[in-house]
């Protein structure tokens, strides 16, 4: 069964300051407040006045101690309007609500976790905002959400090569195949022609 | 692409529309259906003179849910290297012409959430098949049209008729331009658009677009290239092992299809990179007249478009 070597599992790269853009939305979780930081910065040094049109909505990771300074280092940087949420579902609710009023002109910015990154492009998707219109930077977990093509149900924060399905409890095997729609990677049952029978299950996705 | 698969219509009805401009009708004489099509899309017209032989691209303006025949608008160019001459002197109601199967380098974006589509003069053609497709109402959009006086505008009627408000008008003598600032600085996320015109038309508004941070993606447009002239020049087919003539008034392409050897195309006109062939030797300059090569690939001197480019020296030899 083909799980590696697929075309469709995303590829990031570091943050990098688009000039060409009149507008600039950011959005981070966790440890992705590093990267937006190092961005803001390279603003700062060679398009200051676009930090009056940039904005960052951020998640801080309470797990991880002095990751909540991000917020205000964002500020202390110049950004012009900087919003801290508690949780991704208020954070995304906001991003979505920003894009339905944004204009032409407008990058987008996502550092943080993939899952994370692939909420954030589902919406930007809706939008239709096109690769040349986002920068997507990787950082934390890779823990993976499974979309069960089975029974549709979505396992979050997957770690293991093979998962239970939170849906209908079938094993999955987790595979490269992304949906840039369903922000998940594909999870097919693993042991269907052999039931009981599975490769062994190990940490992939840390 | 090649002649092979051309397909024999006849003109069954010649319309003049606006002091340069005819529209034609082309019904296939085999009777039938003529291709689908997509919005946008353009054939290659084979013009058979007893001298020479013209293919030019005109975009198909009828709707694209109508296959008993295709419609063309030709505007008849002033300096004319005798393809839109022919047609608007020569072609009558009942004349056969060969055309080539449409391709579309032109086409909405089907996810758009809002389209802007600029118009100026002839460029008007391809909106009219691709406004079919808006027609339902569920992605907004607006055209702007730029004519150079009231009788100069080709198609208003019909346009008029089913888009009504939808059409914003400009007249060159009435001293209206298309106000690119207003248009493009405020439109909301996922607009694309559209522009089909003069050449300073298209530079304008991808310009304004890239001012206003449109990213490529979001920018369309179609400019058919007429081969303009230059000196005459030698080329050496290195396959074919063929030197060619290359008059003044007739493009490289049309040259080397005159002396039997085939190079694929599609558009014709400098957009589609269809053509694209490697050069091998050159003693001299290129002279680069397409819109698909790249500034840093059109002074390495690697590769011409054939169809609308040109070279200027002693020698030069093309993997053909």
């Amino acid at each position: 069964m083909l799980v590696t070597g697929i075309k469709s599992k995303p590829v990031y790269a570091p943050l990098q300051v688009d000039t060409r853009g009149r507008y600039h939305l950011m959005l981070g979780m966790g440890v992705g407040g590093a990267p937006l930081l190092r961005v803001i910065t390279d603003m700062r040094a060679i398009a200051a006045q676009s930090l009056l049109s940039t904005r960052v909505l951020f998640l801080p990771d309470s797990a991880a101690t002095g990751v909540a300074a991000h917020a205000v280092q964002f500020e202390t940087a110049g950004v012009a309007d900087v919003q801290a949420f508690s949780g991704t579902p208020q954070l995304l609710d906001r991003f979505r609500t920003l894009l339905s009023q944004s204009l032409m002109g407008t990058r987008l910015y996502v550092a943080g976790p993939e899952s994370f990154i692939g909420l954030a492009m589902k919406i930007a998707l809706e939008f239709n905002l096109n690769k040349d219109e986002i920068r997507a930077e990787e950082c934390g977990t890779l823990a993976r959400r499974v979309y069960c093509i089975h029974c549709r149900a979505t396992t979050e924060n997957v770690r293991t090569n093979i998962v239970r399905c939170v849906g209908c409890d079938r094993w999955l095997l987790v595979r490269d195949h992304y949906s840039r729609r369903l922000a998940a990677y594909m999870g097919v049952m693993a042991d269907a022609e052999a039931p009981g029978e599975l490769p062994p299950i190990k940490e992939v996705f840390l | 692409m090649n002649d092979a698969q051309t397909i024999t219509v006849q003109v069954v009805g010649i319309e003049q529309v606006t002091p340069l401009i005819k529209h034609f009708k082309l019904a296939p004489v085999a009777g039938g259906s003529l291709p689908v099509f997509s919005g946008g899309s353009h054939i290659i017209v084979v013009m058979q003179r007893t001298d020479r032989v013209h293919k030019n691209p005109y975009s198909l303006l009828s709707s694209p849910s109508q296959l008993d025949a295709y419609e063309i608008g030709v505007r008849r160019m002033e300096e004319s290297r005798g393809g839109s001459h022919f047609m608007h002197d020569a072609v009558k109601v009942g004349s056969r012409l060969e055309i080539a199967h449409p391709v579309n380098l032109f086409a909405l974006d089907k996810i758009a959430r809002k389209h802007v589509l600029i118009a100026g003069g002839i460029g008007i053609t391809p909106f009219l098949a691709q406004l079919e497709d808006l027609h339902d109402g569920s992605v907004p959009y607006e055209l702007h049209y730029s004519v150079r006086s009231a009788e100069h505008a080709a198609f208003l009627e019909r346009l008029r008729r089913r888009e009504g408000d939808k059409i914003h008008m400009y007249y060159d003598d009435a001293g209206l331009t298309i106000p690119y600032q207003e248009l493009l600085a405020a439109q909301p996320l996922g607009t694309h658009v559209y522009v089909c015109g003069p050449a300073g038309m298209i530079k304008h508004v991808i310009g304004t677009a890239q001012t206003w941070g449109w990213p490529d993606s979001h920018i369309h447009w179609e400019q058919f290239s007429a081969p303009p002239v230059g000196d005459a020049f030698e080329v050496f087919l290195a396959r074919s092992k063929v030197s060619v003539h290359v008059p003044p008034d007739q493009s490289l392409l049309e040259s080397i299809e005159a002396a039997g050897v085939e190079v694929p195309y599609l558009c014709r006109g400098g957009v589609c990179g269809f053509c694209h062939t490697k050069v091998l030797e050159l003693d001299g300059e290129l002279v680069h007249n397409d819109h698909f090569l790249s500034e840093a690939e059109k002074a390495k001197g690697k590769s011409i478009m054939p169809c609308v480019s040109r070279a200027q020296g002693k020698r030069l030899v093309l993997d053909l």
